[in-house]
């Protein structure tokens, strides 16, 4: 087990430095001219990171979500918080209120997603509980409402940033800079440490709330601690980069199945997977048809799925 | 007899007058159609645009029957149209099959480069019965294209950007109506090697080809803002380091009447 944990530590790291230096053009870390230079740090390092950041949010909600949800389909999208961040974002795109100044797309997409969760958490929050099965209905309403909401937009609009809003929703990391790495650091690193020292607590709550309760823990109090610790990643994530699918979802089995469901060690390694293969994804996005980019979220997509579907064949874990 | 046989001819002559009848009301399923429609003196002719339609600012107060490729079937029936107007480059082709099926007559616009344009527009003057301003109209587009062949940039500061969008990076790709003036022109257009026509394009491509010029484009927002983060991401590249980084207008966007003004446009730019 030790042995499979290094595994993907090795792994990750490794892809997600070799992002950095292959790509349309080799960078030769030994040897670096001018040029070189200027495109690792000023492109390459900044995607990188939020390539990293992303998926360290995403493989870590995913994980959390499952456990909490008690489901094995639930991913960091299914709460509706994304559905709230892709709104304000492409309204912003297409009405052209995202380009001018303070309001920002990063931040509309940010604020968007931290309103729906709010709006999500009220709605599941009833007589002192907080309910798993109430959590993800309430997740799944407001995400149909805000996707409506968002094709509606996307229907009449005859504007140009048609096309940008598109790629947005596919998932967007070409334009990374430095500038919203902080921003995304600080929300991701502050969720990601509240998740971590809840793991027992999500260990317990797997195994449903009356033992919880046995165990010690407040399944209702654990239940929205995890929660809120979900959507601080989630908001950050899509404001960094828009909605990438799969991530979230598969990472965390593919995980499960390679070093088990413990989640002291399946929080941390699936945030680190996570991260390790949208750098594999975003490398392949813009190398695969340079100087066309293709957006990272169509790649984890392709990757990921057959993968997770040979591991599923043949390990024959979920659902006993 | 003698009077029969002036019946006959009267009749038929009649008839051969009722098919050649230009059409009174047209419908234009694309924006530069609608542009086109609007040079040759047809504005009031035209019964419907498409919401993309926004030039020249009569085209806004037109019926609109939907999208481009998804205009409204019904709305186009019910401002019975002599003619509607497609373009191959844009409308789909299953609606002018439906169109067809219905009996409504349909005119299919086949040029997508610039070089086929004056022809083109020529063949629908025909059609539309205003084939004197169609001809003037093309040769005018066929002398601003012959006219600066000339005066072409210098090969050796000639690679060129043309930005469509900053955030993220689209440019105009090959087979544009953009490419193909600078072509004209002799600006080397560096993402001609993209696969699709508005590619979104890799910014180390940019850094790594260099260019010596960069268009921008005009969009609905101010690109000067909203360009300004791309531009000081891109200081190592010799347009921006030469200040060669030039904001136009959007006069080339389409294949229609303006590449007149859009070529002319771009030709101040050669030093």
């Amino acid at each position: 087990m030790k042995l499979r944990i290094i595994l993907i530590i090795l792994v990750s790291s490794v892809l997600c430095l070799s992002s950095l230096y292959i790509g349309p053009k080799m960078i030769n870390p030994l040897n670096m001219s001018g040029l070189d230079r200027d495109i690792l740090f000023s492109i390459r390092l900044p995607r990188m990171l939020t390539a990293m950041l992303i998926g360290i949010a995403l493989g870590a909600s995913g994980a959390i979500l499952q456990g909490i949800l008690r489901n094995p389909l639930a991913d960091p999208y299914i709460l509706g918080i994304s559905g709230g961040a892709s709104l304000m974002a492409v309204t912003g795109i297409v009405f052209g209120i995202g380009y001018s100044g303070f309001l920002s797309v990063p931040l509309l997409a940010f604020t968007g997603a931290i309103i729906t969760g709010v709006i999500v958490g009220l709605i599941s929050y009833k007589r002192g509980s907080f309910w798993h099965g109430r959590l993800l209905l309430a997740g799944i309403g407001i995400g149909f409402l805000f996707s409506a909401l968002v094709m509606l937009i996307l229907g009449i609009s005859t504007h140009e940033g048609l096309k940008r809003a598109m790629l947005w929703m596919f998932g967007e990391l070409s334009m990374s800079d430095w500038d919203n790495i902080p921003y995304g650091l600080f929300f991701i690193v502050i969720g990601l440490s509240i998740a971590l020292t809840r793991v027992k607590a999500l260990n317990a709550l797997m195994l449903g709330d009356e033992l919880a309760w046995n165990l010690g823990f407040n399944p209702s109090r654990e239940r929205l601690i995890l929660f809120i610790s979900v959507c601080l990643m989630v908001a950050a994530s899509v404001s960094l980069g828009g909605t990438i699918g799969f991530v979230g979802l598969l990472m965390p089995h593919i995980v499960r199945m390679t070093a088990g469901s413990d989640n002291t060690f399946l929080v941390p390694l699936s945030s680190l997977a996570g991260g390790a293969l949208l750098c594999l994804a975003d490398l392949i996005g813009r190398t695969l048809f340079s100087p066309l980019e293709l957006p990272a979220g169509i790649i984890t997509a392709l990757l990921g799925a057959p993968y997770f579907l040979y591991l599923l064949r043949k390990k024959d874990i979920i659902g006993g | 007899m003698k009077r029969f046989c002036l019946v006959l001819v009267f009749c038929i002559i009649l008839s051969g007058a009722a098919h050649a009848k230009p059409p009174e009301r047209i419908i234009s399923l694309a924006p530069n159609l609608t542009e086109i429609l609007f040079a040759l003196g047809l504005g009031d002719k035209i019964v419907g645009v498409t919401a993309f339609c926004d030039y020249p600012l009569e085209a806004k107060k037109k019926r609109n029957i939907g999208g481009m490729s998804n205009p409204s079937f019904e709305t186009v029936l019910t401002h019975m149209p002599d003619i509607v107007i497609l373009t191959e480059d844009g409308n789909q082709k299953a609606f002018e099959e439906r169109l067809r099926k219905k009996g409504i007559r349909t005119y299919v616009f086949k040029a997508r480069r610039m070089s086929e344009l004056p022809q083109e527009i020529s063949n629908m003057g025909k059609v539309l019965g205003v084939e004197q301003s169609a001809a003037s109209l093309s040769r005018s587009i066929s002398n601003s294209m012959e006219n600066i062949q000339g005066r072409k940039i210098s090969s050796h500061s000639n690679k060129t950007l043309f930005i469509i969008w900053p955030e993220p990076l689209l440019v105009a790709g090959p087979e544009t109506a953009i490419d193909d003036s600078m072509l004209l022109l002799g600006f080397r257009n560096i993402a001609s090697d993209a696969k699709t026509r508005y590619p979104q394009y890799s910014m180390e491509e940019v850094i790594r080809k260099n260019p010596d010029i960069i268009f921008i484009g005009k969009g609905h927002e101010d690109m000067k803002a909203i360009s300004h983060k791309l531009l000081s991401r891109l200081h190592m590249v010799n347009a921006v380091k030469n200040g060669r980084v030039y904001f136009i207008s959007d006069n080339l966007y389409r294949l229609g009447p303006r590449v007149i003004d859009g070529i002319k446009e771009l030709s101040g730019y050669i030093k």
